[in-house]
């Protein structure tokens, strides 16, 4: 009945004319974003957080804001998938097995109408999972004591890299720079300085916002102009959409499973995205069997995936909502953006921040909504959007990124921070060293550190009070399952996923 | 190979700098106590220590890495940046954007004419929508009118 009640009051705040206006615009940017080459949804979220903030919108507007961006980069990265057969991130690849042939036979329009649909399905039952499961979850982490907490920030970084991770000690190396760059500053308990070298710059430590901004946005410029890319990804032309009841019909069942394996996989840590659209996928090939047309362009064939991949989109909000711990980059971005609005992170989330957490569920309910109603008859502009070259969208971008880290304290020292940042970022991805765990680290370190303190001062420095109950045994050995399980698993699934992309290559060369 | 043993060389030397001078904290006022400014960070210390002597010794095959040229065009945007936020308050936000994203786009392979026009475009409307529409002040610079 609270939950009702607070879900209540979240619609009240989110469906003020206002702040509908604030999704609507959200929706639109987000599917920009997602649709754009070389702007991932972490990266368009972060560069919006400096914006929002410095524009002075009220928590709740920006908030909803962000949230409707984040709901709206996972629409857009389907676009360039279906029409160009180029996956706009890592879990839109299954999307383009049937959605390139179906839009090859003359059905653009109906593909994208097709995976529209099949997004808002599974976005809404993942939510609908949420608001069900969020407040279960909050109120277990109420037994939590501080050697729990540990153990759960550990096990965030434990899970990161997912089940289809190529190397963990990589990510481990990714943690342990983001936590370091987290202890400079003032140590807020003692008042020392630590790694300040008397700049007084860095009393405040580094700026998270600064640090997401660089290391993805300028990062990405530079990979633009290592591969020499500068035109655009060339046109495609759409078709007059004609779509019938009865052709969504036909997909609602394969949507429905798909809606549940991705919401499953979102919420499991480290599964994932891109393993939820995967799963979606291979389990309805299997189901249809010969009924159906898979790899040519079945409408299903689309719906599975595209479903999969928003419901463990928004499954993957379940962890970060209720526990603080997120776990993919996105909602990394959006725990940065929940910093930001003087929100700790960790279990506690939930229970002292009711309100924001409530606004950002009826936000992106509402967010789905303005999205199907946006997308289906703005499909055609999207679609322009995806010839514009490189060559003059990435300046455009690296300025407004710019723009949005000056806009906070009217500094150039921030500016070089993010330039600096950038190189950081080039360098680690060159290396294969994941940026995400950097991130985290910077965003969890000071929670993580207070924690550890915490308990380690009610042991009088006995480190074995952080395995001492029975919960925090438990979750150092899903965390170490966590960093062992890649190594087990991980070959194996990515030889799979390879393979499906691979035999459908193959069939198209033979056509 | 050579890549991540590099990187494992260099993570191992931050690790021991970072955690001497941990070790090296001044007492904190009131005394020392069973957990203090440097247990994190040590802790840090010794995680990353170790993980960079896995990768000295088991680094993974590099990633291709480009040409001079390409280094060199890498090199040149970094520095272009790094001159644009040092311009940016002298300047003015429209003069430095319009050279800032002019340079920018013409390295990316456009010809000087739209790659221009895409600059003072960019700059000025930028500029117009901060500062009268978002009333974010944009540094105004030499073009101040006053």
């Amino acid at each position: 009945m609270e939950t009702l009640n607070f879900l209540l009051h979240g619609f009240s705040v989110a469906l003020m004319p206002e702040h509908l206006l604030f999704a609507a615009i959200g929706a639109l940017l987000g599917t920009l974003i997602g649709a754009l080459p070389g702007l991932g949804p972490a990266n368009g979220v972060a560069i919006l957080i400096p914006l929002a903030f410095s524009l002075g919108l009220s928590p709740a507007a920006s908030m909803i804001l962000l949230t409707s961006v984040y709901a709206g980069a996972m629409y857009g990265g389907r676009i360039s998938s279906i029409l160009l057969n180029i996956p706009g991130d890592e879990p839109a690849m299954m999307t383009t097995l049937d959605g390139y042939p179906m839009a090859m036979k003359g059905k653009a329009a109906e593909a994208l109408a097709i995976s529209a649909i099949a997004s808002f399905i599974g976005s809404l039952l993942a939510t609908i999972g949420l608001i069900i499961l969020a407040p279960i979850l909050a109120r277990f982490a109420l037994h939590f004591g501080p050697a729990e907490y540990f153990a759960l920030f550990a096990l965030a970084f434990a899970t990161l890299g997912g089940v289809t991770g190529k190397n963990q000690v990589k990510t481990v190396v990714a943690a342990a720079l983001g936590l370091m760059i987290s202890t400079v500053g003032v140590d807020i308990s003692t008042g020392n300085q630590r790694y300040t070298y008397n700049i007084l710059e860095l009393y405040e430590g580094v700026d998270f916002i600064i640090a997401i901004v660089g290391l993805f946005a300028i990062s990405e410029l530079m990979f633009f102009i290592e591969r020499h890319i500068s035109e655009g990804a060339g046109s495609a032309t759409l078709n007059k959409l004609n779509l019938k009841m009865s052709d969504i019909l036909h997909i609602l069942p394969t949507s429905l499973r798909g809606s549940v394996l991705g919401f499953i996989s979102g919420v499991l840590p480290g599964a994932g995205a891109s393993l939820g659209s995967f799963i979606s996928y291979s389990l309805e090939k299997k189901i249809i069997g010969s009924k159906g047309y898979f790899g040519e362009g079945d409408p299903r064939g689309i719906a599975a995936p595209e479903a999969g991949n928003n419901a463990a989109a928004n499954g993957a909000l379940v962890p970060m909502l209720t526990l603080g711990v997120p776990g993919s980059g996105t909602t990394a971005v959006l725990l940065a953006m929940l910093i930001s609005l003087n929100v700790q992170p960790g279990p506690m989330l939930f229970t002292q921040n009711a309100e924001l957490v409530w606004g950002v569920i009826a936000a992106l309910l509402v967010g789905n909504v303005m999205l199907l109603v946006l997308n289906i008859p703005m499909v055609g502009l999207f679609v322009k959007l995806l010839s514009i070259p490189p060559k003059y969208l990435m300046p455009v971008v690296t300025l407004i990124a710019a723009v949005g880290i000056y806009s906070i304290s009217n500094s150039a020292l921030d500016l070089y921070f993010m330039v600096g940042f950038g190189l950081l970022g080039y360098l680690l991805r060159k290396l294969e060293v994941p940026l995400v765990p950097v991130i985290l680290g910077m965003l969890l370190g000071p929670e993580m550190e207070r924690s550890l303190r915490h308990a380690l001062t009610i042991s009088d420095g006995d480190w074995s009070i952080l395995f001492s109950s029975g919960l925090s045994v438990g979750i150092w050995a899903v965390a170490i399952a966590g960093l062992a399980l890649p190594y087990i698993l991980g070959p194996i699934l990515r030889r799979r996923m390879e393979n499906a992309r691979a035999r459908m290559e193959i069939a198209e060369e033979a056509d | 190979m050579i890549g991540d043993r590099i990187l494992g060389i260099l993570m191992l030397l931050l690790a021991v700098a970072y955690g001497w001078e941990a070790s090296q904290f001044p007492e904190p006022f009131g005394g020392v106590e069973a957990v203090g400014p440097e247990t994190f960070p040590l802790l840090l210390a010794v995680i990353l220590g170790f993980s960079s002597i896995y990768l000295i010794v088991k680094p993974d095959p590099d990633q291709e890495w480009p040409g001079t040229k390409t280094l060199l065009d890498l090199a040149f945007v970094l520095v272009l940046l790094l001159i644009f936020a040092a311009l940016l308050a002298p300047l003015g936000f429209v003069i430095s954007t319009t050279l800032m994203v002019t340079v920018l786009c013409w390295r990316m392979g456009a010809k000087p004419i739209p790659a221009g026009l895409t600059g003072l475009g960019s700059a000025v409307s930028i500029y117009l929508l901060f500062n009268f529409l978002l009333e974010l002040h944009l540094p105004a610079g030499i073009l101040k009118l006053t």
